[in-house]
């Protein structure tokens, strides 16, 4: 018995995600609240607001009418029965206009934001950073010299109010994530607010990455961002998604939608680090459409949020194209993250690898889904898919369901799942080399966690 | 080709290797080789870890794993430079796997029918096919039981090794390369594998080129011819008495001389 | 063996609409989660006293419960058999299935404790766009050890639903082999559940498919007793424009501290329409086990076909290779002669009967003794 308690006060040594860097939260006093739950009025009022173009009201009440029409699927999935969108609202606006200088963001969102750390993060390592503060974007600034190259990067509010972009937005928006994609898909196009369009022209590089930062400071609300990237052909692009929010004991909810569109002989990455606070449900939807000879990257951090369903999406259209995936979940007390991904090669000779891990803890649950499709055309198409999944203790949950489909006979598709405590050896050579139990345990868990 | 013919090389050689320069994609390993194997000789191909030996081995069994970046290997009277590994087995190229594969599902009854059922002057019926393959079981002390379970799949190293003469004894070539086939074997596996190459020079007649860095499965073969390789190059060519003086004094000699050769 | 209810031709039918349904889920329009088939309506021919003890109710099978109850329906009398606490059964018990009489079988086998004994269910034969079934439920008490081999060897023209479900206790042994040799569609659902401490379940599962056929298959191990371990290796063939679904479930139950479990699959594909699917599935609700899953799908490892060629195979003779092997292996376990007789007609069926004759003089299968 002394070896179990012995044994416990060693994996305690292994810390929990420290979220007091996130866990504040700012007065709502003085900000544009719309009714909570969803009807037609509130759908106009948000689009009336942006004075959007007509095909754009049109689409939101239609997905109104689509999502209202779905179902959540009843054989799998965490349970979202405790998010009732009859007390979300899903509109929420700080009284501000989108400032291009931090000096002119009120004081409060600016005190918010230095918290995080962003404007640092700017000067130092980025090309460009918007900022977006509940449901519209408070600030955006990029580099003088990466705009006189043409590189666009603004919000798709003020992309569909200029008659240049308005063409490009029309064509792009909504047709990688079909309304029909899911429930919260067509929730996500019916009240759609914020986010980032951004515009690489061909063969551009950009030095540093491009940083979007998302905070959900309102209470019972909702946060439905949708970020628009075209990476032109030979365009290299980083881009980096922030998320967070102080903690709630009402639902919060995330509904964005990303969509990437690489073009041939380019790349992209995309970097998330997602840590909302344990009250958020986070549906998010993110795909990518990838040309001949161009490369996608995903990394992405799961850390926060009491529900997530998230699977970034690769469709590797162009001969070629290949997808890197990496991704690492954490997933504490009150938290059910069910997240992975999904790679379709249609093109020849395109790869994919999917490298994942995760870490349960606290009677946290995680899940790792996902699926993998090699269509008829694709010939010599090569995928892995590699996940372990790291269980701290008896109370946590961990379950790997990766489907497979594969449809054209000179494929390979390899796949390696491992799962349960860290092995003995591994520990046993830790301490080998000077180690005690509890450091070892604690480096291994730091190697799961280091995104590479 | 015609140089040899010219030379008048050609006739009683069966495996003629000249001016051979082979590697992998990223990495030359094998500089400027030519070896002679004479048909029914045995042959000792010798040097340090490392040396490029059993790439040699992998080179002329046409692994495409190895890219041959000039020369030629001619096998009895053919050039098969450029022919599959299965074509240079059927021509009667054989080689001995250091680290036979496993092949999960294939029963070794499958297998062994398959590959005889391959050569035409092995086709035979069931009956005798199975009398024969029981007679090598024993001659080896290969438990019947092993024939059906699956190819190397959960064999210990001495049990891959037997399988492997087991093969060798079936197929009969007319070149046997055995790839440190003594490596890892304890002293009964030993024997019992130096009787299958014993039995295979004596029922067949075929010729031997033992891969070695260890010269105690030696003991029991008349060696015709030895080579020494190091870092990729032959660099000495000898009698049988060469074993007993690398035996003696190791390969640092021959490691020292390689820059001169090189340059030469 | 079993009451046949069925006849052949029959009009009336039902659906079963969701069989093989693995205890995790995903995406519903992968189309991966289950399979549905449509079988005849049992017909009532009169009252039938024989079931099997009530204990085998809890016995969890993997087609699901509604093809469960089709089954029992549809074979209206059971076997159950028993052997003995300590004995050693040399004989094999032998389900016969013969799809030609749409056989639809119900066997309960109860293993009493250290007791031994050997399985072997065999579905063969045809019958025009007919169905037959096979439901066996094994209990294996303390310290038994069991093996089963099931053989499905039906004609292109057959449908077939194979569902298996086994209980056992601690120390229990067993040793599984599943042949897929044929059939226009079959379902094979099987769950085992190791509910005692140190029960250990191990699985050769091996399938071919090829033409139009449709295999679907399920397999569920529920880890409950501690130091419990299962190991499922996989091996498939999938030719021409045969679709194959394969579900393996690895459920680490909390309770079950220094389970191990883990699962392999190879595919080998040679047809350029096959439609492979793959679920893998590893469920782990405890802390000091291991679950692993590998699977690779696509052509012969480079470094088998290396091995294969240096001993003289091009590609296409190790691909032959390796469609033989697979009957010969199903010859080599299927021990009964009725048995090894259905795989030598489904052998001349698939590889010729040259080769069908040649396999069984190889092994030394006496052709009359079959």
């Amino acid at each position: 018995m002394a070896e179990a308690t012995e044994n416990t006060r060693k994996k305690s040594q292994v810390a929990d995600v420290d979220r007091s860097l996130y866990d504040f939260k700012m007065s709502e006093e003085g900000y544009e609240r719309y009714a909570d739950g969803l009807s037609t009025d509130i759908v106009r009022a948000i689009s009336e607001k942006k004075d959007e173009p007509e095909w754009m009201l049109e689409m939101r009440l239609k997905a109104l009418a689509v999502y209202e029409e779905m179902e959540m699927p009843a054989n799998w999935g965490p349970s979202i029965e405790r998010l009732d969108l009859n007390h979300i609202s899903a509109y929420v606006s700080p009284k501000t206009k989108q400032a291009d200088s931090w000096d002119d963001v009120p004081e409060d969102i600016k005190n918010t934001f230095e918290r995080l750390g962003i404007p640092e993060a700017e000067r130092e390592s980025l090309a460009g950073v918007g900022a977006q503060y509940d449901s519209e974007i408070v600030y955006h600034n990029m580099r003088a010299e990466v705009a006189d190259q043409g590189v666009i990067y603004t919000t798709i509010e003020d992309a569909l109010h200029d008659p240049e972009l308005e063409p490009i937005v029309h064509e792009y928006f909504g047709k990688l994530i079909p309304m029909r994609d899911h429930k919260f898909a067509a929730l996500h196009y019916a009240v759609w607010s914020g986010g980032s369009f951004v515009y690489v022209p061909e063969g551009i590089t950009l030095p540093y990455p491009l940083q979007s930062y998302f905070r959900l400071n309102a209470q019972g609300a909702g946060q439905f961002e949708h970020t628009l990237i075209i990476v032109e052909p030979g365009a290299d692009l980083h881009f980096i998604e922030g998320c967070s929010a102080p903690k709630y004991y009402e639902a919060n909810l995330h509904a964005g939608a990303v969509e990437l569109y690489v073009k041939d002989h380019a790349k992209l990455r995309y970097s998330t680090i997602e840590n909302w606070s344990k009250n958020m449900f986070n549906l998010n939807t993110k795909r990518a459409t990838v040309g001949a000879d161009s490369i996608m990257e995903w990394v992405s951090g799961s850390f926060g949020s009491h529900v997530s369903y998230l699977y970034p999406t690769t469709y590797l259209q162009g001969a070629r194209s290949s997808c890197e995936f990496t991704g690492i979940t954490f997933a504490g007390a009150t938290q059910d993250l069910d997240t992975g991904c999904k790679v379709i090669l249609n093109g020849p000779d395109t790869t994919a690898s999917v490298d994942t891990k995760s870490i349960s803890k606290d009677g946290g649950i995680n899940t790792f889904r996902s699926s993998v499709i090699v269509g008829r055309r694709a010939d010599r198409a090569r995928a892995t898919v590699s996940c372990a999944s790291l269980m701290l203790d008896d109370i946590s949950r961990s379950d790997t369901i990766p489907a497979m489909d594969v449809r054209n006979g000179s494929a390979s598709v390899g796949h390696e799942a491992t799962i349960g405590r860290i092995s003995d050896d591994t520990i046993l050579y830790l301490m080998s080399r000077g180690c005690s139990e509890g450091e070892a345990r604690t480096m291994v868990v730091n190697g799961e966690g280091a995104i590479g | 080709m015609r140089d040899m013919q010219e030379r008048g090389i050609m006739s009683d050689q069966l495996l003629t290797i000249s001016g051979l320069s082979a590697g992998t994609e990223d990495k030359p390993i094998l500089h400027d080789i030519s070896l002679s194997v004479g048909a029914g000789e045995t042959h000792v191909l010798m040097g340090p870890n490392g040396a490029g030996k059993s790439t040699l081995g992998h080179v002329i069994m046409g692994d495409p794993v190895f890219q041959v970046s000039s020369g030629s290997i001619t096998f009895d009277g053919a050039d098969v430079t450029e022919l599959g590994p299965d074509k240079r087995s059927l021509a009667g190229i054989f080689l001995s796997y250091q680290a036979p594969v496993e092949v999960p599902g294939v029963p070794l009854y499958s297998f062994l029918r398959t590959i005889c059922q391959m050569r035409p002057e092995l086709k035979t019926t069931a009956r005798k096919f199975r009398t024969r393959v029981g007679e090598i079981a024993e001659q080896l002390e290969i438990d019947q039981n092993f024939l059906t379970r699956e190819l190397n799949v959960g064999f210990s190293g001495g049990e891959k090794k037997k399988i492997e003469m087991m093969q060798l004894l079936l197929l009969r070539p007319k070149l046997a390369i055995l790839d440190e086939t003594d490596s890892g074997l304890d002293v009964d596996a030993l024997s019992i594998v130096s009787r299958g190459i014993e039995a295979y020079r004596q029922e067949c007649d075929g010729a031997l080129l033992m891969i070695t860095h260890n010269t105690r499965i030696l003991e029991r073969l008349t060696v015709d011819r030895t080579h020494v390789m190091v870092r990729g190059n032959l660099v000495a060519e000898g009698p049988a008495s060469l074993i007993d003086d690398i035996d003696a004094h190791g390969f640092a000699r021959f490691e020292e001389a390689l820059p001169q050769k090189a340059e030469a | 063996m079993a009451n046949t209810i069925i006849t052949a031709g029959q009009a009336d039918t039902t659906t079963l609409a969701h069989v093989n349904v693995p205890p995790a889920q995903t995406w519903n329009y992968l189309r991966i989660n289950d399979i549905s088939l449509t079988v005849p309506e049992p017909h009532f021919v009169g009252d039938v006293y024989a079931r099997l003890p009530r204990l085998f109710d809890a016995v969890e099978c993997g087609v699901g419960d509604e093809a469960l109850t089709w089954i029992t329906r549809a074979a209206g009398d059971a076997t159950y058999l028993e052997v003995k606490a300590g004995e050693v059964r040399e004989e094999p018990i032998y389900v016969d299935i013969d799809a030609s009489c749409c056989d639809v079988a119900d066997t309960g086998v109860l293993v009493r404790t250290g007791a031994s004994a050997t399985i072997v269910t065999c579905a063969h034969g045809a019958a025009a766009d007919a169905t037959s079934a096979s439901l066996l439920r094994v209990i294996a008490e303390r310290d038994a050890q069991v093996k089963i081999v099931e053989v499905v060897a039906c004609d292109e023209g057959q449908q077939h639903l194979d569902a298996v479900g086994i209980e056992a206790a601690e120390g229990a042994r067993i040793e599984m082999r599943q042949y897929a040799l044929g059939g226009a569609k079959v379902a094979c659902g099987l769950c085992c559940n190791l509910a005692g401490n140190s029960a250990r379940f191990t699985l050769d599962s091996r399938y071919q498919a090829a033409g139009t056929d449709v295999l679907d298959i399920n397999h569920v191990v529920r880890q409950r007793g501690r130091s419990t371990r299962c190991d499922i290796v996989t091996t498939g063939i999938l030719a021409d424009s045969a679709r194959k679904t394969m579900r393996e479930t690895i459920d680490l139950i909390h309770g079950a501290k220094f389970a191990e479990g883990s699962e392999i699959e190879t595919v080998l594909v040679t047809g350029d329409e096959v439609v492979n699917k793959t679920l893998p599935v590893i469920l782990c609700d405890e802390e000091d086990v291991a679950g692993n899953h590998g699977a690779s799908i696509g052509a012969i490892s480079p470094e088998q076909l290396s091995f294969l060629a240096a001993r003289g195979l091009s590609e296409e003779a190790a691909e032959q290779l390796f469609s033989r092997a697979l009957f010969d292996d199903a010859l080599i376990h299927a021990t009964c002669p009725a048995a090894r007789e259905a795989v030598l007609v489904r052998a001349s069926e698939v590889l010729g009967e040259e080769t069908s004759r040649d396999m069984a003089e190889v092994l030394g299968i006496d052709a009359k003794e079959a």
